[in-house]
């Protein structure tokens, strides 16, 4: 899996979870508290991404990542292939 | 109130009979410490006592309420028989006034079976709704089980009791519960206030009366509710690892 189709899982997820975000308009340096977000959306769009990429990470390792983008090299770790 | 500078909760009656309950531990995030219980329980006394004829309950612009607290949750799984939360949806299907909750922030746990305990209940669009009991290890508590599938039907509990997926308000409105409004934070203390106004103006000793009546029902299922449930939680609390997930739970927030 590609980092540009693990994004992608993100931002489907993102839009699911938050109000009024499309995914063209995401820019993947922000962080997801930019687009409103609060603390339950956020873990609930990694869980989310999580599961649709059959990952699982501890909170704990997630808990200093600041941007998308930073989120789906944290995912490219641990996703096969 | 307990002698500390730390308000937890606190409340006001308006002249039109209107009584405010508001959860303010900005520290404790609203959640169910023993002196949050005993501070909630001491306000709803003063409450009662000045005879309102409707209460609206509101909690934080972030948090309503999160539930209980490690400390409980620990002693439930050392085999302790804590009892403090549960006195909370008691007291309040059994008040003499309607009740509003102005859910504005998340709800989680026994935080949003406080809600579910009101007459009437609002919650918000960007907020999110959880019964994450099992997210922890542990089946559902404080009328869970039947006070759950009377607001929102038996399937949709049934997923949010089994998942613990902590619902958007949004979604929650999309699946058509049985919520009376999903609004815009913004909006939903006005329209608790506006439902509040309406109730005020009808006849306190009626109201009373119809309110005996309609909680009936809801004191019937928080009795049936805690056979079932506190049979489970001296099960599910007494399995090794749901400590284990509890302890990892708080850790990681």
């Amino acid at each position: 899996m590609t980092k540009a189709q693990v994004i992608e899982v993100i931002k489907k997820n993102i839009v699911d979870n938050l109000d009024d975000v499309e995914v063209d308009g995401i820019d993947v340096s922000k962080s997801m508290k930019d687009y409103g977000a609060n603390s339950l959306d956020i873990i609930e769009v990694v869980s989310c991404s999580m599961r649709d990429l059959d990952i699982k990470i501890p909170r704990s390792e997630l808990a200093d990542i600041g941007t998308i983008d930073a989120l789906a090299d944290k995912f490219m770790e641990n996703v096969e292939g | 109130m307990s002698n500390n500078e730390n308000i937890r909760v606190t409340h006001y009656i308006e002249d039109n009979g209107i009584a405010h309950l508001q959860m303010v531990d900005t520290v404790g995030k609203n959640i169910f410490s023993h002196e949050f219980v005993e501070d909630f329980i001491h306000e709803l006394d003063s409450i009662e006592a000045a005879e309102p004829r409707v209460l609206i309950i509101e909690g934080l612009d972030d948090v309503f309420s999160g539930g209980a607290d490690k400390e409980s949750l620990m002693d439930l799984a050392n085999g302790h028989i804590v009892v403090r939360d549960l006195v909370i949806s008691e007291r309040l299907v059994n008040t003499r006034f309607p009740i509003i909750s102005a859910m504005v922030g998340h709800a989680m746990g026994g935080g949003l079976v406080i809600g579910l305990c009101a007459d009437i209940i609002i919650a918000a669009r960007e907020s999110r709704y959880g019964a994450v009991f099992m997210t922890m290890g542990f089946t559902p508590g404080m009328g869970t089980t039947t006070l759950l599938p009377s607001l929102v039907g038996p399937y949709i509990a049934s997923e949010m009791m089994y998942t613990g997926k902590r619902f958007k308000g949004k979604e929650l409105a999309e699946k058509g519960c049985g919520f009376n409004y999903i609004l815009p934070k913004a909006e939903v203390l006005a329209k608790a206030k506006d439902v509040a106004l309406q109730i005020s103006e009808r006849n306190p000793k009626s109201i009373g009366l119809l309110k005996y009546t309609l909680s009936a029902p809801k004191k019937k299922m928080l009795i049936d509710a805690r056979l079932q449930e506190d049979m489970m939680h001296t099960i599910s609390f007494g399995y090794p690892e749901t400590k284990e997930i509890i302890q990892g739970f708080y850790a990681q927030t």
